[in-house]
């Protein structure tokens, strides 16, 4: 291997540039002549909107212009597309309805834009803002989905089954149903999976210029898969072809699935920057990203699992109410079906699964995915169920999960909920877990925080997930309207250094070093001669981007198929130089060698030769060194792997401290043992977050309630422990590098755990379960049995 | 946010109907208030301008009084607006009773809804500082109706009012007539931009 | 509008400013130095932390007029040329950062802990950095690193 190769803790080539503050994110962005957007949102969750009366605010000081939904409408721009369609039961398509730039005839949420003030400042755009005149009326709104289904409740678009998105199911409800007949026992559950805001550190921006020269248009965006934004922004918003448009996301400020989506703002900066003549560009307040960034989760789910005397799952029934707030966002609908329906059956034999899914809409803030997507909600909602078995059964909560597990040698593995698991090893990393978080001791611990007046418990969850998303053929059979292939092109320059260009996007996950170990590790150069490129659609050839884990798994593969034409080429032309034939190239650690001879060429000469042919195949080959390769995956990869959190609860006020958090993983073949670590750490913070802090609240009105740091509480250093982390990995089937994924492990395993440590230790207070986030108020409420604190 | 609660002014009963129908004095005893019209006999405009900390808010407000039934109470309602700080509006239920010993007791049960960045932001402040400012309001008011009137633009709304002796809230609510709520939603909008811009 | 004087990074600078405008939105805007971040509008955050006279403070709290006459550091004026001051060695060396947004922030902010200890215990380093949130790493990285670099500040002395 090379030094710096597959394996290695490199460190990372992006971090000097951050650690000096001289990263390049869009909101530091100063493009010359450059005015300033301010959107104008709805304050009201649902209303009639009339008349825009503009002439005031264009007569303040600095105003350039204002624009409403009705100059938009003048220009022919459409709505924002969703990627996504689902079928309902009955095979009819799901309700989708228009989402405009700007809103028109009605707003459907706080937050809904309705105008942009464009002015030489930021202050001046606001200023102004204050001078619209505008006509609107507030209707009843609906933030809470069980209220939206009510007969006579607001409706917040027309044309449909009243606020149902679609009404979809998944499994054989008859074998579901069959199996429940003769079921020993059947444990229930209703549970809420909580609504969450991604909250990147750094709020969405975007920059729009217009190139009267050339006609060319430039977006700058804090995007995760630009190539994704020009394609639906240039196609299906603003009629530009992509030959034309350049979509640019430089250094990015951490995503978590709220940069996939295309956002109304994007499309405004870039027609209102050849309207006004000049670069545009808005950058998001906190309080505003609150307001527009796609939430992530908000189920309502009740389950049923039904068991036989063994504790042998039979069959599982799911039932969930998924939220969709105003709009669809881009792959809002994919979220809660395949994303979510498909990993029920989790690590599990269960041989019967049916699960319906009705997705809402409400004037709420529109959901899409957040890290884990779907997954989450499934694990969530699976290893609370399996706790509440085990204490039906009266069985050990290890015990019951291991009866269970889909054996090692079963693989590769047909689910009842359409995937098929190509490897895994749940024992591995169950007993990898329960060894390293010392379960055994447990008991010992508990019986000291007792002595100290704390209440202590200990939590498992066992997972698996599918990512690497996804093969192209698959997802457009459920739904997708996009590919979900990756293009990575290696470029070898003539004095041996090389650019990767691709099409995922690092907003955080290093691939400018995991990629480089990549190639380091088959070209045998140096990491310093490697420069990875992304997020320029004009460098770019192609992307979807990166989410779902796929950077590694389905860009990293992409890598690898490049590098392979690479060195074929390179092999063909050290045999003309070395006068051997092609099959008796050798190539090793940088080196060409002809077998059995002290022949050699080096990578650097090879490179150079390509590019000055002077003693080169011409009649057979091309000069150049230059590979580009798209590599659509074969199948998800499905990382797993088991956390086991452990809990103080203090009974005086309430709070639970984490003093415990393990997780080994599955992830595949690692790469990069820091960065891969580095990722299970962020995705833990954000899973116990959401257990036991963040929140997004909603009042009847549908006023956000939690809309700054204030409210929405975000884990701080002060509120986690360390963590301690492992990995016990079986190789992928079907990639060459036998990678699986790891952005979203953290978030998918933990929330389960920390449910299920808090649940045990307050297991004398007769508490079934609690719903995230559990809050000191919920907790000394159920400790108290203060049944109101108990229930908020 | 539902809130009720009462306050025993010392007034006579009509005396209070009245000065809770005279803009005058509304407009002395509404802190920050700049602007009181009666535009009928049941509505009224009101600019008030509220300078909590470094940030000063201007609010527009409308109200509507209804189910008029003096001197013992009417219903009044309306929304104020202060731009992008965002809005509320709402109707409260007032009663006058006479309390046998010369005074009026005042009751009141207030629906009210705040939106856009207040409540975004400031919601759990709502309550508190509604409470304040409904003190300082009857403190005025008592002072006002029972007093010669004291100039209009000198009621420190930083500080509470002498609130005093005069008027006792009573009950454990913090609610407010319509006028007064609008004031509480003012304060809010200070309170809030102070947190946001005055940092 | 009212002219500031001050110190950034060593090198004089002045300009003129509105009565309203937040030090980081001069660092940022006026100066181009934009390694200093704004990632919340309630002052919550602390991707905005420089140092004030040697003290870290969150650039969106504080007026521009008010720096007037400062000695303002921020994180461009903490390497020296390409060679990284202790505190962001310790940062890359313990990948106590991921989309480095944050960054700036945590490491003003741990070099002012360390200045005023040199050894911090892990509860010593999560208790200081509670203004600084950070959505990538689950703090682990950056408590390891802030030890580290402290030390390594200690050392270099």
């Amino acid at each position: 291997m090379a030094v710096d190769g597959i394996g290695a803790a490199v460190k990372r080539k992006e971090d000097f540039r951050f650690l000096t503050g001289r990263g390049n994110y869009t909101d530091d962005l100063a493009r010359p002549g450059q005015a300033h957007a301010y959107v104008v949102r709805s304050q009201a969750a649902h209303a009639t909107l009339g008349k825009i009366g503009t002439a005031k605010a264009l007569k303040a000081p600095g105003v350039v212009a204002v624009f409403t939904g009705a100059d938009l409408a003048a220009d022919n721009i459409g709505g924002l597309p969703c990627g996504w369609g689902i079928k309902n039961k009955d095979g009819s398509a799901m309700h989708e309805p228009a989402h405009p730039v700007l809103a028109v005839g009605k707003v459907r949420h706080v937050g809904d834009p309705i105008a942009v003030v464009i002015a030489e400042t930021l202050a001046q755009a606001k200023d102004a803002a204050e001078l619209l005149d505008i006509d609107m009326k507030e209707l009843p709104a609906v933030a809470n989905m069980r209220e939206a289904l009510k007969p006579g409740a607001p409706v917040v678009h027309d044309g449909g089954s009243g606020n149902v998105c679609f009404d979809w199911h998944l499994g054989d409800a008859d074998a579901v149903a069959a199996a429940f007949k003769k079921a020993h026992k059947v444990a229930k559950i209703d549970l809420v999976n909580n609504r969450l805001v991604a909250n990147a550190m750094e709020p969405r921006a975007a920059v729009g210029e217009f190139d009267r020269a050339t006609g060319e248009y430039t977006l700058y965006t804090t995007s995760q898969n630009p190539h994704v934004i020009r394609l639906l922004m240039g196609a299906f918003v603003l009629h530009i072809p992509e030959s034309r448009l350049r979509v640019f996301a430089p250094d990015v400020g951490g995503g978590f699935g709220s940069k996939i989506y295309h956002y109304a703002e994007e499309a405004i900066v870039t027609w209102a920057s050849a309207k006004v003549g000049r670069p545009v560009k808005w950058t998001a307040e906190r309080s505003e990203s609150f307001l527009s960034d796609a939430h992530g989760r908000d189920h309502v789910t009740h389950a049923e699992l039904a068991l036989d005397k063994d504790g042998k799952f039979l069959a599982l029934k799911v039932d969930t109410l998924s939220n969709m707030g105003a709009y669809l966002s881009t792959f809002a609908p994919a979220i809660p079906t395949y994303l979510y329906a498909t990993l029920l059956a989790g690590v599990y034999t269960t041989p019967a699964i049916y699960a319906e899914v009705k997705a809402i809409f409400t004037n709420t803030v529109p959901v899409d995915a957040y890290r884990g997507a779907g997954r989450p909600e499934a694990a969530f909602l699976l290893e609370r169920l399996v706790d509440i078995a085990a204490a039906e059964m009266g069985m050990d909560r290890v015990e019951i999960r291991r009866r269970n597990f889909i054996p090692s040698n079963a693989f590769p593995y047909q689910t009842p909920v359409a995937l098929q698991y190509d490897s895994g090893d749940y024992n591995a990393t169950l007993e990898g877990a329960l060894k390293l978080a010392d379960y055994k001791g447990f008991e010992a611990r508990r019986a000291d925080a007792k002595k100290r007046g704390k209440l202590r418990g200990i939590g498992i969850s066992t997972y698996v997930e599918a990512c690497g998303i996804a093969p192209s053929n698959i997802a457009g059979a459920l739904g997708a309207r996009a590919g979900l292939y990756e293009c990575a092109n290696v470029r070898v320059h003539p004095t041996g250094s090389i650019t990767l260009f691709t099409g995922c996007h690092s907003h955080g996950q290093g691939h400018e070093t995991t990629y480089a170990q990549l190639i380091a590790e088959r070209l045998g150069v140096g990491l310093d001669q490697i420069e990875v490129s992304h997020g320029d659609t004009n460098k770019i050839p192609f992307g979807m981007g990166t989410y779902g884990s796929r950077s590694l798994a389905v860009g990293g593969t992409a890598v690898v198929k490049a590098l392979d034409k690479i060195v074929d080429k390179a092999k063909k032309i050290a045999a003309h130089l070395m006068e051997a034939a092609e099959a008796d190239i050798e190539f090793k650690d940088g080196k060409f060698t002809v077998a059995g001879t002290d022949k050699a060429k080096t990578f650097g000469e090879i490179a150079l030769t390509a590019y000055v042919p002077h003693n080169f195949p011409l009649d057979k080959l091309e000069p150049g060194l230059d590979e580009t390769a798209f590599y659509d995956p074969k199948n998800f990869t499905f990382p797993g792997g088991a956390h086991i959190c452990e809990v103080e609860i203090d009974p005086e006020t309430g709070v639970t401290k984490v003093v415990n958090f393990t997780a080994v993983d599955d992830v595949g073949r690692v790469i990069n043992p820091m960065i891969v670590e580095g990722q299970v750490h962020g995705g833990v913070a954000q899973g116990i977050g959401q257990a036991l802090y963040e929140n997004c609240v909603y009042d009847d009105n549908g006023q956000l309630r939690s809309g700054s740091y204030m409210d929405y509480q975000m884990p701080r250093a002060d509120d986690l422990p360390s963590f301690k982390v492992a990995t016990a990995i079986t190789l992928c089937t079907h990639n060459p590098l036998g990678v699986k994924g790891v952005g979203e492990v953290g978030a998918i395993g933990s929330p389960p755990a920390v449910i299920n440590a808090v649940v045990d230790a307050l297991k004398d207070h007769g508490v079934r379960h609690i719903d995230m986030p559990a809050s000191p108020q919920k907790i000394w409420g159920i400790i108290n049995g203060n049944r109101r604190m108990a229930a908020e | 946010m539902n809130l009720s609660g009462e306050y025993r002014l010392p007034q006579p009963r009509q005396t209070v109907w009245n000065g809770l129908n005279d803009p005058l004095i509304l407009r002395q005893c509404i802190p920050g208030c700049e602007e009181l019209a009666k535009t009928s006999d049941t509505e009224f405009t009101a600019k008030v301008g509220l300078k909590i900390g470094p940030m000063t808010a201007k609010f527009t407000g409308k109200v509507t009084l209804t189910d008029l039934d003096p001197p013992n109470g009417y219903k009044i309602a309306g929304e104020g607006q202060g731009g992008v700080a965002g809005f509320g509006k709402g109707s409260a239920v007032v009663t006058l009773e006479e309390d046998g010993a010369g005074g009026t007791i005042l009751k009141y049960t207030a629906d009210s809804q705040v939106g856009g960045k207040m409540a975004q932001l400031g919601s759990r402040l709502i309550d508190a500082t509604a409470k304040k400012l409904a003190d300082e309001f009857f403190g005025k008011f008592t002072e006002v109706v029972s007093g010669p009137a004291a100039p209009a633009n000198d009621s420190p709304a930083t500080e509470p009012a002498a609130a005093g002796p005069a008027a006792t809230p009573a009950g454990d609510g913090g609610g407010l007539p319509q006028s007064v709520w609008i004031v509480a939603l003012i304060a809010a909008v200070g309170v809030v931009l102070w947190m946001v811009l005055g940092k | 509008m009212p002219k500031v004087s001050m110190t950034v990074n060593g090198k004089n600078v002045s300009a003129e400013v509105e009565g309203r405008t937040l030090l980081v939105q001069l660092l940022r805007e006026k100066l181009g130095m934009t390694g200093t971040h704004v990632g919340c509008d309630t002052s919550q955050c602390g991707a905005c932390v420089v140092h004030v006279d040697g003290k870290s403070v969150k650039s969106c709290t504080m007026l521009a007029v008010q720096a007037d006459g400062a000695k303002i550091t921020t994180i461009e004026g903490l390497a020296t040329g390409n060679d990284l001051h202790p505190m962001q060695a310790a940062f890359k060396e313990h990948h106590g950062l991921q989309c480095g947004f944050c960054t700036p922030g945590m490491v003003m902010s741990a070099v002012e802990l360390a200045k005023h200890n040199s050894n911090p215990s892990e509860h010593e380093v999560r208790e200081w950095l509670e203004g600084n949130i950070c959505r990538c790493t689950g703090y682990h990285n950056i408590v390891k690193a802030v030890q580290a670099g402290a030390k390594a500040m200690a050392a270099a002395k």
